[in-house]
């Protein structure tokens, strides 16, 4: 009897206590500061420290459920989420992850699906990681050069003239902005669509989304994604449990137990730091993983089988 | 009537008696004797696997083989390959008919300086056998087959469901019988079930006699109500599990407001 480890029904497999907590403490801490859920990183070390795919999927969203409650609620006190905007994205999102099953099943036909599925990923992950990374780096020099350009009005891009001359125009107050109910509907089924392709929660694409398109603001953003990914994972924890048994419970309280505590640090932490700052450092982080990704699918695999389970 | 009832009994009783003990003859006949001293696993929260020890004794001379197995089972895994010439990724399927979950075998010697071919296939003894034994399905010929059961050996080595070792028998000789040690490991990965401990005695290359041991393997206590319960009251399990979570949530939540207030 090793009382550092402890047995995971579901998972059928014992694990080291320090790692679900020492990994839900990390990813929790991303959670409050950039308001993603962090499938993208939790999953895969998951099932790197020997949980089968499948309940590291299920089990993570259980998990998210915990982090993003208690990060929406800590951003909820601060005044940083909008919930106007952040219902409208979710019943986008729930469209779109409806019609993304389907699109999952017509590839699936088609026998290409995990191509596309990384492809995706690569590709949305490096889009969005070098734009984020260029647009706060040119952001942050121009608030250094401010006084000398301060009289510079930004120019209006096609795209916020084409979003503001479309119909049911509404102020979003929390936001300071007003948009048309329609773009975050859309939107919301846009990043639906490609969570569920790329089998994640998508906050890291509804982030910039929220920050570029939607020209919220960055503190703002990250407490109405937190609240947006709670509802998602409520419903993937649920769906998962009652129709593929494969959510553990145990792997769920041990993540969440460092989950919770990150991210209320991360919330913390998060408001000593500038909107650029916060920007840069979650465009680093997306770029890490677009190369780490980038590595699995070039190199020679230490394993040529796998388990099966996800997608 | 009653005399009838009599040579009916017998008649009866008499080949079941003989059976038996042609099948016990078949077994542990001139006293190759197993026992494991681990015989019925117990799963709690706690469980990070454990160890076996299996020992006996035997007719001196002889070369022993001994095979942890569970019973044949099938598996679905996903198959890496290249797509589009040089990305790495899940290319397909592969189904793995008649596998045991488990397979560890040590014996005394190298397998192939105690044991024939033949033999070996027979009481599927060594990854050679085995291959034979295991179906898999889709390949398009032998030399693929052999390339995927290669995968297959070092993916369940890997998480230590499989295992080979030679030599590491213990043998003694006391009072004219040869005796037995090994102790293995059992790995945490191996799922609860029944397996069974085979010991083979070898000589001129052939299997003389056989005997068996079973270990037994169970969750208990939270472990097995955990387990019951998202398999047969799936929607409750999930209910629970989401509750738990955004009570936690908030629960840390308040716990960080209260220490910031400071």
């Amino acid at each position: 009897m090793n009382f550092m480890y402890l047995y995971l029904p579901v998972a059928l497999t014992s694990i080291n206590l320090l790692i679900p907590v020492g990994l839900g403490l990390a990813v929790g801490l991303l959670s409050g500061l950039f308001g993603v859920g962090g499938g993208f990183l939790m999953t895969p070390l998951l099932i790197m420290f020997g949980i089968p795919s499948s309940v590291a999927a299920a089990t993570d969203s259980n998990q998210i459920v915990a982090a993003s409650t208690s990060g929406t609620y800590a951003h909820w006190k601060v005044g940083n989420v909008d919930f106007k905007m952040g219902l409208y994205l979710l019943i986008g999102g729930f469209i779109g992850g409806l019609a993304g099953v389907q699109v999952i099943k017509i590839l699936k036909a088609t026998g290409n699906v995990d191509f596309v599925i990384k492809m995706t990923y690569v590709i949305m992950l490096g889009i969005i990681g070098t734009y984020m990374f260029v647009e706060s780096l040119q952001s942050m020099k121009k608030a250094k050069n401010q006084s000398q350009e301060s009289g510079v009005k930004s120019q209006e891009s096609g795209l916020t003239r084409f979003l503001k001359a479309l119909p049911f125009q509404t102020r979003f107050e929390k936001s300071g902005v007003t948009h048309s109910l329609l773009v975050p509907l859309v939107f919301g089924v846009f990043v639906g669509v490609l969570a569920a392709l790329m089998g994640v929660g998508g906050g890291f694409i509804m982030v910039p989304v929220m920050v570029y398109i939607l020209r919220m603001p960055m503190h703002v953003v990250v407490g109405t994604s937190l609240f947006q990914i709670l509802f998602n994972c409520i419903e993937v924890t649920f769906l998962q449990a009652y129709t593929n048994h494969n959510v553990d419970f145990i792997l769920a309280i041990l993540l969440l137990f460092g989950s919770t505590i990150g991210a209320q640090v991360g919330t913390k932490f998060g408001r000593k730091l500038k909107a650029d700052q916060l920007k840069i450092i979650l465009a680093g982080i997306v770029l890490v993983v677009t190369v780490k990704i980038i590595f699995e699918l070039t190199l020679t695999p230490s394993l040529l089988l796998a388990q099966g389970g996800g997608h | 009537m009653n005399f009838k009832f009599q040579i009916f009994k017998f008649s009866i009783t008499l080949p079941s008696i003989l059976t038996a003990l042609m099948l016990f003859s078949g077994n542990t006949f001139a006293g190759l004797t197993i026992k494991a001293n681990h015989d019925n696993i117990k799963i709690d929260f706690f469980y990070h696997g454990s160890t076996v020890s299996v020992k006996g004794a035997s007719d001196p001379g002889v070369d022993l083989i001994i095979k942890i197995t569970s019973p044949d089972g099938h598996e679905v895994l996903k198959q890496k390959g290249k797509a589009a010439g040089f990305l790495w990724m899940n290319t397909g399927t592969l189904n793995f008919e008649h596998t045991p979950n488990l397979y560890s075998l040590h014996s005394t010697k190298k397998l192939e300086d105690i044991l024939s071919r033949e033999e070996a296939e027979k009481y599927i003894i060594g990854y050679s056998a085995l291959n034979r034994h295991i179906e898999i399905k889709p390949v398009n010929n032998e030399s693929e087959k052999a390339t995927w059961f290669k995968e297959f050996i070092r993916f369940k080595e890997s998480s230590k469901l499989y295992a080979a070792s030679a030599g590491k028998i213990a043998v003694t000789l006391k009072d004219g019988r040869q005796e037995y040690y090994i102790l293995t490991d059992w790995p945490y990965q191996a799922p609860p079930g029944d397996y069974f401990v085979t010991v083979h005695a070898v000589k001129d290359k052939k299997v003389i006699e056989t005997a068996e041991a079973n270990v037994h393997v169970e969750q208990v206590g939270s472990v097995k109500l955990l387990a019951q319960m998202a398999e047969n009251s799936a929607a409750t399990y999930g209910i629970i599990s989401i509750l738990i979570a955004v009570a936690a949530g908030f629960g840390v939540g308040l716990i960080f407001k209260k220490g910031g207030a400071h």
